[in-house]
């Protein structure tokens, strides 16, 4: 490629497809041409129907993927391995079971090297601040759903990374926890500088947080079929910007594209059902 | 247990484990009665076997009076005539057992994350193991002697094929979040095999460990059994070899309640190292 990096994105992803082979020895495409430019400090959302492949698109900004053809850079630096920059928090429990809280939330730092206590030290500020001061010795199947994740924020958050990749992080979540914890991390967010890239399927939880919502298409093989800067000034109240009349037009503008892809998705499941029944 | 009755009243309305407690007293009663009827069981089959025999329905000759094994048991024990046995037979078990489950453990960590090297060795892994073990058991004579080391050997080969396909399975069913997420955090090779592999492949290597704790010990006794100049395999032949049933019987026993001991142990240490397990799932 010949166009040097003008401004250092946080996550520069070039016309990258991701092909997978199936066991049936075909393949098939799960994203084609993704180009995403996440600038450093910006929030910036994925939305896209189910098997449109938004998790690939992270994986590949996390460096657990390799895009069979386009590249991924990151801050300037190809990403190769694993994104040393980036912290990622999975839509399942990645806590590891066998470790006590205080132990998962340390970990990043102890494996960094950073002495025992030190890093105890650490991680006890960080579960102050999420809420989990008196649960540092309890193990991840003691704990609630809710209490998971905050420990998952507390393990992201710790090593300090530039860039923060989120997979529907609270989807397991009851609605009330999830508001919860979306102001919790708009609170964490804002004293920060990261740049989070964030993936839902929900638009209202997208547009309420982003700076940025991207719109993927109908897989597979879907593409970026939209991108639309949500500009309601921050800091936001998550719990009232339903009724933000800019938020009511965003939605209405963003859903009027999303439904396109959505009813898309569902007609194809549909004739696939259809065609296995025949 | 003594502060109970003064307190009952009060947590009843308000603390959510008093509602937990009187569930708990009826599984300890049932579990009571569990340990009453199993002793009950016990007695009435020893009692009957006991009785068959002296009204001679079973020939003791075959089927000695439990009486007179539990005699035998004792005066093996008493003369010390079991102990060296015994101890002959522990060694070899234990010997067989470390370097099996050793060989097991760190061949089945390295074909589990070496793809290359899993394909290659495969096909051989797969023949020795359908093998028969119990035919390698002359061979072993040979080779090794009547010594210890032809039964170390012998259990060596039972023990190593159960903890090394465990332990493969164990580490390559690892849940890929769990290596994603270490990974993200800066896990180098060496780290997440000490954090995410090692840790998650503990549970089934236990499963295993508990079998191959008996096979060690069954490679032991079936090596004397073919050929030895002591343990109580060697034991066992002996009194066979003069029709002492009683004898035969009394090795059995003896070994019987060796191995439920040395079992113990082992679950212990599990129990000790799987503590994070949420509780239903490690009963």
């Amino acid at each position: 490629m010949t166009h040097p990096a003008q401004t250092e994105y946080a996550v520069e992803l070039n016309g990258c497809t991701k092909e997978f082979v199936t066991p049936g020895g075909g393949s098939y495409f799960a994203v084609r041409d993704i180009d995403l430019k996440v600038e450093p400090g910006r929030f910036v959302s994925i939305v896209g129907p189910t098997g449109s492949g938004k998790s690939t698109i992270l994986n590949m900004a996390a460096g657990l993927l390799n895009p069979s053809s386009g590249t991924v850079h990151s801050f300037g630096q190809p990403v190769d391995g694993v994104n040393r920059r980036a912290s990622y928090m999975f839509q399942q429990d990645a806590l590891l079971p066998w470790k006590s809280v205080i132990d998962n939330v340390s970990l990043g730092l102890t494996m960094a090297g950073v002495s025992k206590a030190e890093a105890y030290d650490e991680s006890r500020r960080w579960l102050e601040k999420v809420g989990l001061k008196n649960f540092a010795d309890r193990y991840p199947h003691q704990l609630s759903g809710g209490m998971r994740k905050r420990t998952a924020v507390a393990q992201a958050w710790i090593v300090n990374p530039d860039i923060l990749l989120m997979d529907e992080p609270f989807s397991a979540l009851d609605v009330q926890t999830r508001q919860i914890m979306e102001n919790e991390l708009l609170e964490l967010w804002q004293e920060s500088n990261k740049a989070v890239v964030f993936i839902t399927h929900d638009l209202d939880e997208a547009i309420a947080l982003s700076d940025e919502v991207i719109i993927l298409g109908a897989g597979p093989g879907s593409t970026v079929v939209g991108s639309y800067d949500i500009d309601i000034p921050r800091p936001r109240d998550l719990l009232d910007i339903r009724d933000d009349p800019k938020f009511v037009d965003l939605h209405r503008e963003i859903w009027g594209r999303l439904k396109v892809e959505v009813s898309r998705t569902y007609e194809s499941a549909r004739e696939e059902e259809e065609s296995d029944a025949a | 247990m003594t502060v109970a009755p003064a307190s009952k009243n009060v947590e009843k309305n308000i603390s959510p484990a008093a509602a937990q407690k009187p569930r708990r007293k009826r599984a300890e009663t049932s579990n009571f009665s569990i340990r009453m009827g199993q002793l009950a069981l016990a007695v009435g089959v020893l009692g009957s076997w006991e009785l068959l025999c002296r009204i001679g329905v079973i020939d003791p000759f075959f089927f000695p009076l439990p009486s007179d094994i539990l005699d035998t048991v004792w005066v093996w024990i008493s003369t010390g005539f079991v102990f060296p046995h015994l101890w002959v037979t522990l060694q070899e078990a234990i010997l067989a057992f470390i370097t099996g489950a050793a060989a097991g453990l760190i061949l089945g960590f390295l074909l589990a994350r070496v793809r290359l090297l899993e394909r290659l060795f495969d096909p051989f892994l797969q023949m020795f193991n359908a093998l028969p073990r119990v035919v390698l058991a002359p061979i072993f004579l040979l080779w090794f002697g009547l010594g210890i080391w032809s039964k170390v050997a012998f259990g060596f080969t039972l023990v190593f094929f159960i903890v090394f396909f465990n332990t493969l399975e164990g580490v390559k069913s690892v849940d890929r979040v769990l290596v994603d997420n270490a990974k993200m955090l800066g896990a180098s090779e060496k780290q997440l095999l000490r954090h995410v592999f090692i840790p998650s492949a503990l549970t089934w290597i236990f499963s295993s460990l508990h079998i191959s704790v008996g096979f060690a010990i069954t490679g032991a006794v079936v090596g004397e059994y073919l050929g030895a100049s002591a343990g109580v395999g060697y034991a066992i032949a002996q009194a066979q070899g003069v029709f002492d049933t009683e004898g035969v019987f009394a090795g059995m026993f003896i070994l019987m309640f060796v191995v439920l001991i040395i079992d113990l142990g082992v679950n212990r240490v599990e129990r000790h190292l799987l503590r994070w397990r949420p509780p239903q799932q490690a009963s």
